[in-house]
């Protein structure tokens, strides 16, 4: 896959129908519900009536139990983000391969962590997610490397290589995999909004205006879990830059008040997104609901911009976040089943709209 | 003069308003007289024509879309294709006029 430009704008009417026919197709409450109840044995067989019916198949061989839901998800979602990049055209193609490169992102620090932790080579080509920029071979590539200093050195020639090269002194000196991850992060957000098309036109307005709001929603769950937690951290450390809701400075101040931060984001773009989330924070003090409401606060943000600007590239990446909540979803209901966890637990772990 | 339909809208639009002006000048150079009442009608159906086939174009690639998806959408797509082509019958009634 490769990024190719070309002067058409793109084909967002083909493109839009398709993705609202798949995300009317994803799970809804209810299924949700009587997954929440079935037990892991019960959740594979439902999955098996379901979209996930090749995948389950196709893997039910080699794997059994929760890995198995686990890596049907993770390969039904590269297949329908393929999906995506196949039928796009023009710049939408553009735009939507830029966005996918979240997987790489992903697969970068997959790949990372398996190598930190000694997993084994199958292991962490299991986790992979095939949905990026990312050829095979450099895939195969990574997870064959055996050492975070040897995968560091095959991404040399990526978008990742240079960061990647600077925080590995950073990993050297410390031991911990966070600089690295930092790394792999902030590339992936500053690449988003740069080398954009020079005119701007409608449509780079709406790509920018979606991805300001992920930026922004991002920058405000890291604010508040280090606020939360009270470590002894500098938050512009997490900061991602070409938000909206703040800046560099303003982060910092803010996440030493908690109701500063609140007041903040009150009085901000997305305070009236945000009104039932606030509230949960300040009834619950629990964080965890917090960044539920939060997340439902943002794809329903998603939902509402793509249902005002139907012809966009809005409706693509609203239906990429959709499948993403679902493929957490089932996993959270797996993993908990799997782990005992009571139904009404699980359901609080859901993000349900 | 250059039409490309197939690129994009702004463009194919702006190049049939060229060509409409130009038809317009050239006839008015040719003796001061306009149009011919038929030659009227007939561009009233054939821009009429362009319109429903732009309009067309949109509308056809996300029945194919939610066809591709959805069987069942293969009626209604279809149905919801066609509906521009009102246009076209709505200018026929010129040609009667003239």
């Amino acid at each position: 896959m490769s990024l190719y430009q070309t002067d058409s704008g793109g084909n967002y009417e083909y493109v839009t129908a398709r993705v609202r026919a798949r995300k009317a197709a994803l799970f809804d409450d209810d299924d949700y519900r009587k997954l929440v109840r079935m037990g892991t044995s019960g959740i594979a067989r439902f999955m098996e009536e379901t979209e996930y019916e090749s995948e389950m198949n196709e893997l039910g061989a080699r794997h059994s139990g929760v890995d198995l839901v686990e890596y049907a998800l993770a390969r039904n979602l590269a297949k329908h983000f393929d999906d995506l990049l196949r039928w796009a055209d023009g710049r939408l193609y553009d735009y939507v391969a830029r966005y996918l490169r979240k997987f790489d992102a992903w697969n970068v620090k997959t790949v990372l962590r398996g190598l930190y932790s000694d997993a084994s080579r199958e292991d962490i080509e299991d986790d992979l997610v095939r949905a990026g920029e990312f050829s095979e071979s450099l895939l195969d590539q990574l997870a064959g490397s055996d050492s975070v200093e040897a995968a560091v050195e095959v991404l040399d020639s990526t978008r990742y290589g240079d960061a990647l090269a600077d925080a590995l002194r950073d990993y050297e000196e410390t031991g911990t995999l966070v600089p690295l991850e930092n790394a792999v992060d902030r590339t992936f957000y500053e690449d988003l909004l740069s080398d954009l098309p020079a005119e701007s036109t409608r449509a780079t307005e709406l790509y920018q205006e979606f991805l300001h709001a992920e930026i922004d929603f991002r920058n405000l769950r890291n604010a508040l879990r280090l606020a939360r937690s009270g470590a002894d951290m500098d938050p512009s450390e997490y900061y991602i830059d070409g938000g909206r809701l703040f800046d560099e400075s303003e982060i910092r101040q803010l996440v030493g008040n908690t109701d500063q931060l609140v007041e903040h984001i009150r009085t901000s773009v997305y305070g009236e997104e945000l009104e039932a989330a606030l509230e949960t924070l300040e009834d619950a003090e629990s964080l965890i609901e917090f960044e539920h409401a939060l997340h439902r606060a943002e794809l329903e943000y998603a939902g509402r911009l793509s249902n005002k600007y139907p012809l966009s590239i809005c409706p693509v990446l609203s239906y990429i976040l959709y499948k993403e909540r679902e493929v957490e979803n089932i996993r959270a209901i797996a993993r908990g089943r799997e782990a005992g966890l009571e139904p009404e637990e699980i359901e609080e772990e859901l993000v349900i709209l | 003069m250059d039409i490309r339909l197939f690129g994009n809208h702004k463009r194919s639009t702006m190049s049939a308003t060229t060509l409409l002006t130009e038809f317009v000048l050239a006839a008015a150079e040719n003796g001061g007289q306009g149009i011919p009442p038929s030659a009227g009608a007939a561009l009233a159906v054939g821009l009429a024509a362009l319109g429903a086939g732009i309009a067309e174009r949109g509308i056809g690639a996300a029945a194919v879309g939610a066809t591709a998806e959805d069987d069942d959408m293969f009626g209604r797509g279809l149905i919801l294709t066609v509906i521009p082509e009102t246009l076209v019958i709505l200018a026929l009634v010129t040609i009667f006029l003239v």
